[in-house]
């Protein structure tokens, strides 16, 4: 045995990093089989999708071409009621409860909010926890890629595969919904399918799979990790829903009645007098003490006080305003959460 | 020629636990080196900080002349973790392409010859193997590397006794085919000489010992080299016992 045994710096050839394709390869065959089960809830999906929509849209034919374009808001002939009462059935109207005729038009929006959280939960949970929690990480960690690479290798084409895959479900349920919009059931842009259209339904996944695969990083177990992230998502997803989404910019604000056209999103209202001085609500309510609970004194009433009522509300118009002011934010959030898990992985002593 | 030279290294986990301390040594190049210490000795912090797995809180440590944890000594180095962290749920073959994947240098036909040679099936499954061809397979994908330098943290520990003398034998034979260096970190001081030729005694981070086995045997005496070791390690028990003592009055 001699000092030979190592060459000198001169004589090494260079090291260079290992490409990109090969790690990618190296997640594939890792998280396939993750892959696979996310494939089949959303092709579980999809086909209910396809399917239904398939079928309203056969029925949407056939009351389009039984009710003239003219008579749709009233009602039509009485020989097309069978067709209009067939098309709204999917929509969970005119039979009965939202609750009772099951999966419809109005339902399966909600049930797909839980989508997003679900995918991003189970597949960036144990994407780097997996690893931890089995110690295999020692394995991976010091292999020629280096940590970083590997890291970044598994999250990004992970990301970008589930939210591509996201974003063809949610334009598979636009088409879906499509006849319930072109029949002016749910108004041209629909806040309340806010979450499942457009880019927002995308953007909650990826985000979603940012958030859980930093708390895998953090807890440096799968299953908590899943956990936690999906009691973390659900709580800012409905925070966003009720709370943020509507401060995206600033509300118009009218006086008189409410402020009509279906997919507006009615901020607040208040009462004035009409010099402008503030009065309660209470104060209002009680003048009118004779109004049946939860109708709002019309503007004659209100006049004969001299008082004046108020709305905020963001008009419908603004729908692909928000959904890019909220796919912005999501989108810069997600990056950020990624940056750190890495910057974690690199950092955290093994 | 040193293939490890660590410098002032230090490690401290959390604010006051030092892992290790102002560690100063050498391991020589070609050769099979046995780091060797009672647990909490630092013999796994150290491995852990050449291999780039962590990063030195104090000090410096080269491996074959780079920065440990660089893009080149990852390249140089090959590390086989305590248990031999493999994917279980993969078959051999598929935890080959894996490895295979992660590396630029890549020796995939002496992998598959020598797993061939040892009879370990490329279609089983890593969880299914046993413990001895665990680590064999574990020590194949390290060698397929063609690293400089092979690290292996307490190799010993988890295999019978049959298994360890043909783990070592076969860490012995590719140190003297492919004329790389070895050094492997153990609380088993039996039988050290038939594993190693050169040992590195480990007491809490500081080098208590460390040369040849023929030269630890000629400095004490004709002495085994298991006695030397374990004569020095007591009697860094008993230092620190007494520093303790001297603490606690």
């Amino acid at each position: 045995m001699t000092a030979a045994a190592i060459p000198s710096r001169r004589e090494r050839a260079a090291a260079r990093p290992v490409p990109w394709t090969r790690l990618t390869w190296v997640a594939w065959r890792q998280h396939r089989a993750a892959l696979a089960g996310a494939a089949a809830l959303l092709g579980a999906i999809g086909a209910y999708l396809a399917y239904t929509g398939w079928e309203v849209h056969r029925a949407y034919d056939a009351y389009t071409a039984c009710v003239p374009a003219s008579m749709r808001v009233t009602g039509g002939p009485r020989a097309c009621v069978p067709a209009v009462r067939a098309f709204y059935s999917f929509y969970g109207s005119g039979q009965g409860s939202v609750l009772k005729s099951g999966l419809n038009a109005q339902t399966v929006p909600f049930l797909l909010l839980a989508v997003p959280v679900l995918l991003g939960a189970f597949a960036g949970g144990p994407a780097l926890a997996r690893e931890l929690e089995s110690g295999t990480f020692r394995f991976a960690w010091t292999q020629g890629a280096g940590r970083v690479r590997l890291a970044a290798a598994r999250l990004v084409p992970l990301a970008v595969v589930l939210a591509a895959a996201a974003y063809g479900l949610s334009a598979l349920f636009s088409w879906y919904i499509g006849p319930f919009v072109q029949a002016g059931v749910t108004g041209k842009y629909p806040m309340q399918l806010f979450g499942t259209m457009g880019t927002d339904f995308a953007a909650w996944t990826l985000f979603s799979f940012a958030v859980a695969a930093f708390a895998g990083v953090l807890l440096r177990r799968a299953v908590p990790a899943m956990a936690a992230s999906i009691v973390v998502l659900t709580a800012l997803d409905v925070v966003t829903m009720m709370a943020l989404r509507q401060h995206y910019a600033a509300p118009v604000v009218v006086t008189g009645t409410e402020p009509a056209g279906i997919g507006n999103l009615v901020v607040g209202n208040w009462f004035t007098t009409t010099s402008g001085v503030p009065v309660s609500q209470a104060t209002v309510l009680s003048a009118f003490a004779r109004l049946p609970f939860g109708v709002t004194p019309s503007t004659a009433m209100l006049a004969e006080h001299h008082w004046l009522q108020w709305w905020s509300y963001q008009p419908a118009s603004r729908w692909w305003q928000f959904q890019l002011t909220e796919g912005g934010w999501l989108l810069a959030a997600s990056l950020l959460l990624i940056a750190a898990t890495i910057l974690l992985i690199r950092r955290r002593p093994a | 020629m040193d293939v490890i030279e660590a410098v002032g290294l230090g490690k401290r986990y959390g604010r006051k636990k030092w892992g290790l301390q102002d560690c100063t040594l050498s391991v020589p190049a070609g050769r099979v080196t046995g780091l060797v210490g009672p647990n909490g000795s630092g013999k796994t912090t150290l491995l852990s900080l050449a291999v780039g797995m962590i990063r030195a809180t104090a000090g410096t440590v080269l491996v074959a002349g780079e920065t440990a944890g660089s893009l080149a000594a990852r390249d140089l180095t090959a590390f086989v973790a305590q248990d031999a962290p493999l994917y279980q749920n993969l078959p051999v073959r598929d935890m080959l392409r894996v490895a295979r994947n992660l590396n630029v240098r890549w020796d995939h036909d002496r992998a598959v010859s020598r797993l061939d040679g040892l009879g370990i099936p490329l279609k089983q499954r890593v969880g299914a193997l046993s413990g001895g061809q665990k680590a064999q397979l574990a020590l194949t994908i390290a060698l397929a590397r063609r690293p400089e330098l092979l690290v292996l943290d307490e190799p010993l520990a988890a295999l019978d006794p049959l298994a360890r003398a043909d783990f070592m034998k076969s860490v012995r034979e590719a140190v003297a085919e492919d004329q790389i260096s070895a050094v492997f970190s153990t609380h088993v001081v039996a039988e050290l000489e038939q594993v190693a030729d050169y040992l590195i005694v480990l007491g809490r981070g500081a080098v208590l010992l460390s040369g040849t086995t023929a030269e630890l045997t000629a400095a004490h005496g004709g002495q085994s080299p298991e006695q030397v070791i374990l004569s020095a390690l007591r009697e860094n028990a008993a230092h620190a016992q007494g520093q303790a003592q001297e603490v606690a009055r």
